[in-house]
């Protein structure tokens, strides 16, 4: 098939924070170094910027600052400065308040920001400098020769579900560039082929993740002031489960509530889901959303595993930046300025290596010397042990994480990790090893309201997800292992992992029940690539412009 | 004096032009100043359906070159007959072939076009024409300036077709003939694209039932199916139903399926997931059947009946037949 080509300097798979910062930091370079301009393009698989942006969220502004000093005349959109913080651990019925705010959770100075809105302004700003970004254009392949990266295939757009092309078929472009900068978020789907191709990840630790699930709630406005930001530990978790819950007030009545569960759990019919629902359940959280209205719903995935997870981010033609990388202090509950900063080092390191005509892998081994010369390493070198601690059950990693912030981190080596795919056990061994009964599925799930809380089904209508339905489905999975050993061994997990009701399992007569595939409902947080415990499931990219709307998120 | 321009294909009136031809009488009551244009080859049966008009005439613009729509040939056409006709305002449908040849007709007399209109106000000394703007989240009252012809091409739906006054008789059909040199028509028209072909327009059904997950199997349809059939209402069904196959998915409601609003929707076994509510609850009266008393359809019925469809849809069949 004839394709087209299209040559740039300067290519970013991505556009949130990480990417935009990039592109953003490019412009900069280029006007302060004159000279010949360099051509730079932004992909960003959402149908406008911003629309798949889902995070809590509180920003560090540190990054902000270095990135656009006049950010505030410049009309940044920050929701509320911080000016309370509470910190709880929960029980089933009541809440033990913490008698100060532990020194990583302390958020004075930060802001609480709708990433959807900041990075919708983010881009107004790259495309103010002239630079072209693309949106609705997914980039479904990495082009290599050997062992240097040349740039990307974009998806093809109108094929239908049986793979035929329609009347409306138009083929993917490839976009060659000097270096192409992979922003592609959390498990990006080029970045874990990336991995997979050049073994980035050798000598590294497994990248281990959490499912972020999270709703906009308008309420009453004098609810909670503007800039509370409440989190909490324990209920309804197990002691051996990671997360927390999160809420974050922002002006005219609006709560953003969320809750975050490490994609590490034991129990293969924990649903975090579920969780959510308990967490708003509780009467401190039922109290602050009764009487309100929920406005949006979205979910995602978050690198979680810091320092010794990373990967190598740089290859020959090509660095990887942001939550792609796993940029993200997973003690502080913060990433977006890492991404950023990431984003920055990257476009620094591309801009000296195109104009010294070397984009070899050695040189831009360089991007690794700006992180761990800068403030991405102090950092994160600093919690380096923190998350794998927590591995360990919430104790020993509340114990370790008081303990890391006395020493700077310091634990004699390195305490190791294991992917969350393999955490997960079997329903023989969770529940035949304490000789617990095994609860009867998603049954278990307390029924939702309606008001409080809501089905899946419920919730995906209101994150705006939306895809042609006429495309073949997104989600690869090796189907056989379904209803033949999953369903015994795992109880056919995806159907609780997934927080947009992707996967369920239908009868079908004879065979008992057959994985049924609802791709359409996807809201793209990567979350089944991640756990799924055979690692048969592979996300990969819809046509462009579908997924999630998550306006004012 | 209007010009309305009437779409036709292969000698099959588009509706929206009798919308068209509604605001061009709102624009101007008197019947005498207003014409209608019928560009086509052969096209007499358009012309007698819309010379019931209550306008002046009916003008066919004809060439051979017209069977099949061309932009080229449409624009070479209609500028000949505006330059003939000599119009103040020239109205149009707003639909996909208006779009296409609209533009380059106005470009080419060096008129002004105003396109998409959903409303006019003519109280003043000239009429003001509200058009959307930013994706509908804005109207703007807009006036066209300069020489005329101005163009205005009317959203669809803006204006109702039954509301076009009709003439107490049909009035007279004169055709004009038009020359289009062949070179000049540059495109060749391939036979239409037709989407997938929709058998079923569950949006004009009066009636609708339509089943859900609680029919259990492709092997229960028939239930429903009679139930249909007593009420004469069409059959529709939720998504899972589709997703399965058990029911073509033209037949699907909802969200990612057709939106519809009848007088009476019964709702099968259908628990009511929000996306496939927002695709019906525009009906006049909804009756649900479902085992769930808790279900989330019973907030949208008029009507809720809890229990077993299989009992109960079957029980109404017996009633309506009696």
């Amino acid at each position: 098939m004839e394709r087209e080509t299209l040559e740039v300097d300067v290519l970013i798979v991505g556009g949130g924070p990480a990417g935009l910062s990039a592109a953003l930091r490019l412009a900069q370079l280029q006007k302060a170094a004159g000279g010949e301009p360099l051509t730079v393009a932004v992909l960003e698989k959402a149908r406008e910027a911003g629309a798949h942006m889902l995070s809590g969220a509180v920003l560090d502004p540190s990054t902000l600052i270095d990135l656009i000093p006049d950010f505030e005349s410049r009309g940044a959109p920050l929701a509320a400065s911080v000016h309370e913080d509470r910190v709880y651990f929960l029980t089933e019925r009541s809440k033990i308040k913490f008698p100060f705010t532990p020194p990583p959770l302390t958020n004075h100075g930060n802001y609480i920001i709708s990433l959807n809105k900041f990075v919708k302004w983010l881009s107004s700003l790259v495309e103010a400098e002239g630079i072209d970004l693309f949106t609705g254009f997914p980039a479904s392949d990495v082009l290599m020769d050997g062992d240097r990266i040349l740039g990307v295939r974009t998806g093809d757009r109108g094929i239908d579900k049986h793979g035929q092309p329609r009347p409306t078929f138009e083929a993917g472009v490839d976009i060659h560039a000097k270096v192409t900068i992979f922003a592609d978020g959390v498990r990006g789907n080029l970045t874990k082929e990336l991995m997979r191709r050049l073994q980035l990840g050798a000598g590294k630790e497994p990248p281990v993740f959490a499912i972020g699930i999270k709703e906009l709630w308008e309420v009453p406005r004098d609810r909670v002031a503007a800039g509370t930001v409440i989190h909490t530990m324990g209920y309804p978790l197990k002691f051996e489960e990671f997360g927390g819950g999160f809420i974050y007030a922002l002006p005219d009545g609006q709560i953003a509530v969320g809750f975050v569960a490490g994609l590490d759990y034991r129990d293969p019919m924990f649903d975090p889901h579920v969780a959510f629902n308990r967490f708003k359940q509780h009467p401190l959280v039922a109290g602050l959303l009764e009487g309100g209205q929920m406005v949006r719903y979205g979910a995602k995935a978050l690198p979680e595993g810091g320092w010794y997870t990373i990967p190598r981010c740089y290859a020959s033609g090509g660095l990887i930046v942001g939550d792609a990388a796993g940029f993200m202090n997973s003690m502080r509950l913060k990433g977006i300025h890492l991404a950023m900063r990431s984003g920055m080092l990257a476009a620094e390191t591309a801009f000296e290596a195109i104009r010294a005509s070397d984009t070899s892998s050695s040189r831009l081994a360089q991007f690794e010397t700006k992180i761990n010369d800068g403030p991405i390493r102090r950092e994160l070198y600093a919690v380096r042990n923190v998350h794998q601690a927590f591995g360990y059950g919430l104790f020993a990693g509340l114990a370790f994480a008081g303990f890391s912030l006395l020493t700077g981190g310091w634990w004699p080596g390195q305490i190791r990790e294991e992917s969350g795919s393999d955490r997960m056990e079997k329903l023989s061994e969770y529940y035949g090893r304490a000789g617990r009964a095994i609860p009867a599925g998603v049954a278990t799930a307390a029924k939702p309201d309606r008001r409080l809380t809501f089905d899946k089904l419920t919730d995906v209508h209101y994150s705006g997800t939306r895809h042609d339905e006429d495309q073949p489905v997104h989600l690869l999975v090796h189907t056989d292992v379904c209803h033949t050993i999953c369903t015994e061994e795992y109880g056919n997990p995806c159907q609780r992992f997934c927080p947009a009701n992707v996967y369920e399992m239908v009868g079908s007569g004879n065979d008992g029940r057959l994985l049924q595939i609802n791709a359409s409902n996807c809201v793209h947080c990567k979350t089944c690539d991640i756990i799924d415990p055979y690692q048969v499931i592979t996300w990969v990219t819809p046509e462009g412009g579908g997924g999630p709307q998550y306006d004012g998120m | 004096m209007i010009l309305v321009i009437a779409e036709q294909r292969a000698g099959k009136l588009n509706r929206a032009t009798w919308e068209a031809v509604a605001a061009a009488q709102q624009l101007i009551p008197e019947a005498d100043s207003i014409t209608i244009v019928v560009p086509g080859s052969g096209v007499p049966s358009v012309a007698e359906e819309l010379a019931a008009a209550r306008v002046k005439e009916i003008v066919l613009v004809e060439s051979a070159a017209l069977e099949a729509y061309t932009p080229d040939a449409y624009t070479i056409a209609l500028q000949q007959a505006i330059e003939r006709l000599s119009p103040d305002l020239v109205v149009l449908p707003h639909t996909y072939q208006t779009r296409d040849f609209a533009p380059k007709l106005a470009a080419r007399l060096d008129r002004p076009l105003i396109t998409d209109v959903t409303g006019i106000k003519n109280t003043g000394q000239q009429p003001v024409f509200v058009r959307p703007m930013f994706q509908g989240k804005l109207t703007a009252d807009v006036v066209p300036h300069g020489q005329t012809p101005h163009f205005i091409t009317i959203q669809i739906g803006a204006f109702r077709a039954d509301k076009a006054a009709r003439g107490s008789s049909a009035v007279a059909v004169r055709s004009i003939k038009v020359t289009i040199e062949a070179s000049a028509v540059r495109e060749k028209p391939e036979a239409p694209f037709q989407e997938a072909k929709q058998a079923v327009d569950l949006s004009q059904a009066e009636r609708i039932v339509a089943v859900g997950r609680g029919i259990k199997g492709q092997e229960h349809l028939p239930v429903a199916r009679k139930l249909a059939e007593a009420l004469g209402a069409e059959l529709a069904a939720s998504r899972p139903i589709c997703d399965s196959g058990w029911l073509p998915m033209e037949r699907q409601i909802g969200s990612s399926g057709q939106t519809v609003a009848p007088k009476l929707y019964l709702a099968l076994g259908i628990s009511g997931a929000i996306q496939h509510v927002v695709g019906m609850k525009g009906s006049r009266t909804i009756v649900a059947i479902n085992k769930d008393a808790d279900a989330p359809i019973f907030e949208v019925a008029d009507y809720g009946i809890a229990g077993d469809l299989f009992e109960i849809a079957p029980a109404i069949v017996a009633e309506l037949q009696k």
